[in-house]
């Protein structure tokens, strides 16, 4: 190769528009250092906005000449965050690579052979995935013989043929349909009941002077996701006029009409969830009450045509809301099939920012862990987030006049709504509109 | 059936046609009285006479251009380069003229340039190309390039009764080192569909020409279950083939004595990872001469173009994957 000097074309990496509503991002960490050879799409740098994590992705081949913009920093879209220098060239050494050249005369390995130190286990190709799916193979229990450990399709096709695929377990996502308790000891108690056993009392009570640790204590910064929901939280909090109206709703038409569906839905790959069935509720009765599916913007209320209806996702690092467009369109089963799909991509990581931007209503469903009452906090700038709650066996007045008993599967719908935008009577007429709904449910 | 030499059959070929069929006659420098530069149309003038087995002027755009003046006119003329090199002299008639009349003016263009290429012998950078992928980038042409002594006939029939302009590779290193049983008499082999040479099940070596000898001694020696599969059409690429022998063994190897960049290689390989990506177990891999013009100096020769233990190691490091 000859080592012409080459020539210097600096080109600048910004800050990318990440859906319609993102105006601005911050920098997690570099993933390049400058100096470093990136290749065109190589991720250069984390950033994270109020929706989303993102990885930037170089714009071309080249080497990373100076970042403009350092982690923590919080810059608006179209700023350059980069140089990339797209004149270099591979070959050109790193500044620091000289000094990291063992001093061995060892010659290099060729370029393109696979580099027999990496672990590659992890790493699955194309065949050996789809050979994993199609025969139900958890592939964490193959042993792999290509190099690095990584598993080979030959390692599959010996498997299948011995008969001795390790089915994947399929995940048992859904939840007891009924709870007599809201607390369920056989269950791993939630992370935050993890946090370490009380610390002794004595260094007493509040923040320890000078910022001194207490022995027994742990601290870790924030996730940039917590930072987030912390501040939207209190934002929250602090503008809106926060009101919680409760509903009792019977189940027992809506647990028959989901024992009648569940399974042809199921074979359609739509997971049939009570949650589907109060969206659907939801999304016909805001079509009763606008002023719910509404934000308020200064002096002014914003009612919109459409219901976008945002789904509460519980992650293990936080929460996320991704958003099912024009649900008043969808059907129950559209509704389900769109429900699992945005929390199924919420879980692996998937969402783009346009999947949890642009919200005019939202549910939220802590029941299913649980829970029977709620007071949530409206997902701004909306001015209602209606929570479902555990469906619960319970004891019920089923005729007022014969003052029968009987046991229905019973939850909680409570909502949260903005006084400045509706009042009390509004509210309670929306969710009795709701209740009536499912306590109704034609088949 | 009758042992022949790869040259053997090509002469075999052509003169079969030019005895079935009277429109076809051949032309090129030193043809004639001399019998070619590699002895192919030996004895041809005596059996053919001068009218039909012509000695051109050394201009190779001449006898490009009347080759597309005779087949127009219903002949099937048959070109000899005398290297395959020498086709640069004659570009602008092979890809502007010949490869376009059908789609300009309807017209039919049947006749068939044979192009001595490959090295290997230290011919240096004029006598050891391997230009397959200039026709392979001009629409209008086929490109064919056999492997062995029965497909070397077969081809080249079947190259002359073709309709369009074929461009027919001959791989010089071939010539005499490659013999196989030839069928006699009326022998065609179709354009278009590759051949698997080896059965294999682990690891897909696409080659052709020069390259698919040295794969099946590779995979001789390393005895191991490698699959090897003949292009011998170039233009237009077997896909089916192609695509069946991926799904198969889910690795692939693309082998061939020209340069790497827009090469054969890089055109398979592409269309591996359009229509096969979900059968893939490891990156798809190429064993090619490098971008480079072929050395006259003997080692240096050697260096660049791809040697036995290039291919063995290709493909122990893909089998290994």
């Amino acid at each position: 190769m000859s080592s012409s000097p080459t020539d210097t074309q600096l080109i600048e990496i910004v800050m990318p528009q990440m859906g319609v509503s993102v105006a601005e991002g911050t920098i997690v960490e570099w993933s390049k250092r400058p100096g470093d050879w990136v290749e065109r799409d190589e991720t250069v740098a984390l950033v994270t906005t109020d929706k989303i994590d993102v990885e930037i992705p170089s714009p071309a081949a080249g080497r990373l000449a100076e970042t403009l913009v350092e982690p923590g920093d919080t810059v608006d879209v179209g700023t350059p965050l980069a140089q990339l220098d797209a004149g270099a060239r591979p070959g050109e050494a790193h500044p620091e690579e000289h000094q990291e050249e063992a001093p061995s005369a060892a010659p290099q390995e060729p370029k393109g052979r696979p580099d027999e130190e990496t672990d590659r286990s992890g790493f699955h190709s194309p065949i050996v995935r789809r050979m994993a799916d199609e025969h139900g193979i958890d592939l964490s229990g193959v042993e792999g013989t290509g190099i690095g450990g990584r598993i080979r399709k030959r390692d599959l096709v010996a498997l299948i043929e011995s008969g001795a695929e390790t089915a994947a377990e399929p995940a048992e996502t859904e939840r007891p349909l009924h709870i007599e308790s809201p607390y369920r000891p056989d269950e791993p108690a939630p992370a935050a009941a993890e946090a370490p056993s009380a610390a002794p009392a004595e260094a007493g009570n509040g923040a320890a002077p000078g910022g001194d640790i207490l022995p027994g204590e742990q601290r870790e910064s924030m996730s940039p996701m917590r930072r987030r929901i912390a501040e939207h939280m209190l934002e929250s909090r602090r503008t809106s006029a926060h009101c919680t109206t409760i509903v009792e709703v019977d189940l027992h038409r809506v647990v028959a009409t989901r024992r009648e569906l569940k399974e042809a839905m199921k074979r359609r790959g739509v997971p049939l969830t009570y949650l589907a069935f109060v969206a659907s509720a939801v999304v016909a009765e805001l079509d009763r009450h606008p002023i719910l599916n509404a934000s308020i913007d200064g002096d002014e209320i914003v009612y919109h045509d459409d219901v976008n209806l945002g789904i509460a996702v519980a992650l293990d690092s936080g929460l996320i809301v991704p958003v099912i467009r024009h649900a008043q369109r969808l059907s129950l089963e559209g509704l389900a099939s769109e429900i699992g799909r945005l929390a199924q991509r919420a879980r692996s990581g998937e969402l783009e920012p346009n999947d949890v931007a642009g919200g005019t209503f939202t549910i939220t469903n802590p029941g299913q862990f649980g829970a029977v009452l709620a007071t949530p906090i409206i997902n701004q700038p909306q001015v209602a987030i209606l929570d479902l709650e555990a469906v619960v066996k319970r004891p019920v007045v089923i005729d007022d006049e014969s003052e029968a008993i009987a046991v229905r599967p019973m939850t909680n719908l409570c909502m949260s709504w903005d006084h400045r935008a509706l009042d009390g009577a509004e509210a309670a007429r929306f969710l009795s509109g709701v209740k009536d709904r499912l306590e109704e449910w034609e088949l | 059936m009758a042992e022949m030499t790869y040259l053997q059959a090509i002469s075999d070929g052509l003169r079969e046609e030019m005895r079935r069929d009277e429109a076809v006659f051949c032309l090129g420098e030193d043809i004639g009285a001399f019998g070619g530069a590699f002895k192919v149309t030996d004895g041809f003038m005596e059996e053919f006479g001068a009218d039909r087995v012509l000695d051109t002027p050394l201009a190779e755009n001449m006898i490009i251009g009347a080759c597309v003046g005779a087949a127009i006119e219903g002949m099937k003329p048959v070109a000899e380069m005398q290297f395959a090199d020498f086709i640069a002299c004659g570009f602008d008639q092979l890809v502007n003229v010949a490869g376009k009349l059908h789609y300009r003016q309807g017209v039919s263009v049947p006749m068939v340039v044979r192009l001595p290429s490959g090295g290997g012998f230290s011919g240096g950078p004029f006598h050891s190309q391997n230009p397959e992928a200039w026709f392979l980038q001009s629409p209008g042409l086929k490109v064919v390039a056999p492997a062995t002594a029965e497909d070397a006939k077969g081809l080249l029939v079947s190259a002359i009764r073709d309709p369009n302009p074929v461009c027919y590779l001959e791989h010089k290193g071939l010539y005499r080192h490659v013999k196989g049983e030839v069928p006699e008499g009326d022998h065609a082999v179709p354009l278009g569909e590759a051949r698997i040479a080896r059965e294999g099940g682990e690891l897909s070596v696409i080659a052709y020409g020069s390259s698919v000898p040295l794969a099946l001694q590779a995979a001789e020696e390393l005895d191991e279950d490698i699959e090897i599969l003949d292009l011998r059409t170039l233009n237009p690429l077997d896909a089916d083939a192609i695509l069946a022998s991926v799904e198969k063994t889910g690795k692939v190897l693309i082998a061939h004595e020209a340069t790497r960049s827009c090469g054969v290689g890089a055109e398979v390989a592409s269309l591996v990872s359009e229509r096969a990506f979900e059968s893939l177990d490891a990156p798809v891999r190429r064993l090619t001469a490098p971008d480079v013009p072929i050395p006259f100096s003997p080692p240096l020769e050697q260096s660049v173009l791809p040697q036995l233990d290039d291919m063995k190691e290709a493909c122990r490091e893909l089998l290994a994957y």
